[in-house]
């Protein structure tokens, strides 16, 4: 994917570039506004990171609005040190698709930003998931997998479409807290991670390929192959 | 002078003084025109029908029944009641109580308001004239100065109201004057003390209850809360600095550690795991407080909508249904229906997320946790989670929300101590409370929210 970073600060700007270089993106930066927009108008992106606190006084958000009014819908992420819910409230409202508070692990910007870069592909209006021979059927709410019917709990069944529209993706614990169950607070204990846990008994029996891996600092992801 | 005038005891005293005045003229105006027209007009029709009752006892009787009548209402009437003088054509004295004819009577018959010759001395008389048959005189009239004393008096007593109303008005504004500016220098003396920073002032309260108390009671009440709040701004920042400086210290020796020996690879690997999992740490405490200033300020409360405590409870523990499954604890959850409330629901989920995280560390394994929702008699909706772990010792419940504070039971597990803290803050931001109490054995933790929510705290 081509993505564009708009951070001022020199250190957070190569850490995410080089981490996001690795992962096999192509990476444009800018360290100011006006060179921000410049790029982001120029030339098509695939996501476009944008820090909200940039030289100038010049607030990202002024940016991502200035983008969205000339019908630019590239997916931003908006960066920023302020974390009051109704500042990401604010930036979801200017038109920014997803909201990262910093400091932040490098891991969870690159699942969010691979989860903003799929998303324009499969935005979904498919009837039915499918991810190896694990199926969900969307309308009747049926999972399967090969042969055998798997029965899940309302929010599980909720968890496990999540993963499947985000296969072959990282997908962290605090993006799941927000998808799944819609709180933005740190549960201190492990909870999400048990979650998981009891989803796999449900979806992997003996003798089944396991589904959903777990990715060292970052999160899980649910991908049929190992 | 003009302080004088500002002052608005004064205005308000003088302002009365001129109302009482005012209400004095009011009364004093309508019992004057009473006494000058009403009494004065019935008085001259009494003298003219007194003068036309004698003239007919002259008619029927003759000069000698009239004589002998007039002689006997003057031997018989208390001294100069009514003035009678009956004369021949001559102005010869027949009858009466007077010697002479007065002198400065105008001829004509009919009423005359005159300064008459009475007894040798010039008197203000009413009279009344009549020339009976045969020439004689008749004169009827009353002696008008005997009502100047009563006059006299009456104007007195109304200068002498209106002196006394002027005087105590104004001075008791001066006296009321003095006291107020007595104790609003006080309070203005305390202020000025506090805002130099001796926060422990407070203002003088007298028992008396009036506005000024009442006023002073509030203020103290207002200096309490603030100096409550500076206490935990520095109670925090002494926290911050000792709950964050032990995880930096770490991380910092770590690192310099690893710049110093130099261990291979994979032990440095390691290592910066460790580091990152320290930052983590400090992170998560920042966020906190982070959180805990968003909640104090009170900024939440806009967002507050009508939430359903039962429904937010509900998912809260289907939520950590499965952490305690796995812990082997018994998970029970009970509500009565619909608890509604004006609130957060992010936050409310929060505060019970955070009780039934206390509540899973400190349990042992088959333990037992209850959480249930329940509407008061009040109408206040108590949200209560109960555990049988080892609780909070009865001494230490007190302190159990402030920042960062563990109890013994808790140290050593994961937690950065704020999370009690949190669900105070929650429950204060509503306007209701948290209650830690005994669940013989264990603890039960009672949020107790008022239907009337948060508009009236604090």
């Amino acid at each position: 994917m081509k993505i564009l970073i708009v951070e001022d600060n020199e250190r957070v700007a190569r850490f995410v570039t080089k981490g996001l270089r690795e992962a096999g993106h192509t990476v444009e930066h800018a360290d100011n506004g006006r060179d921000g927009l410049f790029l982001a108008a120029s030339e098509p992106h695939d996501v476009i990171v944008m820090d909200r606190m940039l030289p100038g006084n010049v607030d990202g958000l002024a940016i991502i609005e200035a983008l969205r009014r000339s019908g630019n819908r590239t997916p931003i992420l908006i960066l920023s040190a302020l974390n009051d819910v109704d500042e990401r409230i604010r930036g979801l409202r200017s038109g920014g698709d997803d909201y990262l508070t910093k400091p932040f692990a490098f891991g969870e910007l690159l699942a969010r930003v691979d989860a903003l870069g799929r998303r324009g592909v499969d935005a979904g209006a498919e009837r039915t998931l499918q991810v190896g021979d694990l199926r969900m059927d969307l309308l009747s709410r049926r999972v399967t997998r090969g042969s055998r019917g798997i029965s899940l709990q309302p929010r599980e069944f909720k968890l496990l479409e999540y993963l499947m529209r985000h296969a072959n993706q990282v997908v962290t614990r605090t993006m799941m807290l927000e998808a799944v169950w819609d709180y933005n607070f740190d549960p201190q204990t492990n909870v999400v991670d048990v979650h998981i846990s009891k989803l796999r008994q449900k979806i992997e029996l003996e003798g089944e390929t396991a589904l959903v891996r777990t990715v060292r600092n970052a999160g899980y992801m649910l991908s049929e192959h190992d | 002078m003009t302080r004088l005038m500002r002052s608005s005891t004064l205005t308000w005293a003088f302002g009365y003084v001129l109302l009482g005045i005012a209400a004095l003229a009011a009364f004093a105006v309508p019992l004057w025109y009473a006494w000058n027209v009403t009494i004065f007009a019935g008085r001259e029709e009494i003298l003219r029908d007194d003068a036309q009752r004698l003239a007919d006892v002259f008619a029927h009787d003759g000069v000698a029944a009239l004589t002998a009548h007039i002689s006997q209402r003057v031997g018989m009437q208390i001294a100069g009641e009514r003035t009678l003088l009956l004369t021949d054509a001559a102005y010869r004295p027949l009858a009466g109580n007077l010697a002479l004819w007065p002198q400065g009577i105008p001829a004509a018959s009919g009423m005359h308001a005159v300064m008459a010759d009475l007894a040798g001395q010039p008197t203000h008389t009413l009279l009344v004239q009549t020339t009976l048959p045969g020439g004689y005189h008749l004169l009827v009239g009353r002696d008008l100065s005997r009502f100047l004393p009563l006059e006299r008096r009456f104007t007195w007593g109304l200068f002498a109201a209106v002196s006394f109303l002027f005087v105590v008005g104004v001075g008791g504004a001066i006296l009321l004057r003095r006291k107020m500016l007595a104790r609003v220098q006080g309070i203005r003396r305390t202020v000025s003390a506090i805002m130099q920073g001796d926060l422990r002032q407070r203002l003088p309260t007298v028992k008396s209850g009036d506005e000024f108390d009442t006023l002073a009671q509030t203020l103290n009440g207002m200096l309490d809360h603030i100096e409550y709040l500076i206490a935990g701004i520095s109670n925090v920042s002494n926290s911050i600095a000792h709950d964050l400086r032990t995880p930096l210290a770490e991380l910092r020796s770590r690192l310099e550690e690893l710049a110093t020996t130099r261990p291979p690879p994979g032990e440095t690997f390691a290592e910066i795991d460790a580091a990152v999992a320290d930052v983590d740490r400090v992170m998560r405490i920042f966020s906190a407080l982070l959180r805990l200033a968003e909640i104090d300020s009170g900024a939440r409360r806009s967002g507050f909508v009508r939430v359903d405590a039962a429904a937010v409870a509900a998912e809260v523990v289907e939520f950590y249904e499965p952490a305690a499954e796995q812990k082997g604890v018994l998970f029970s959850f009970h509500s009565e229906g619909v608890a509604a409330v004006a609130g957060d629901p992010v936050l409310l989920a929060q505060a019970v997320s955070n009780l039934i995280d206390n509540s899973l560390k400190s349990v042992p394994a088959a333990g037992a946790i209850s959480v249930r929702v329940a509407r008061r008699a009040d109408g206040a909706v108590e949200i209560a989670v109960a555990d049988n772990g080892p609780g909070i010792a009865a001494a230490d419940r007190p302190k159990a929300t402030e920042r960062f504070f563990r109890g013994d039971a808790s140290r050593g597990s994961p937690g950065v101590g704020l999370g009690l803290s949190i669900v105070d803050a929650v429950a204060k931001l509503h306007g209701g409370v948290l209650q830690l109490l005994d669940n013989h054995p264990g603890l039960l933790a009672q949020m107790v929210l008022p239907i009337t929510a948060a508009r009236s705290s604090r």
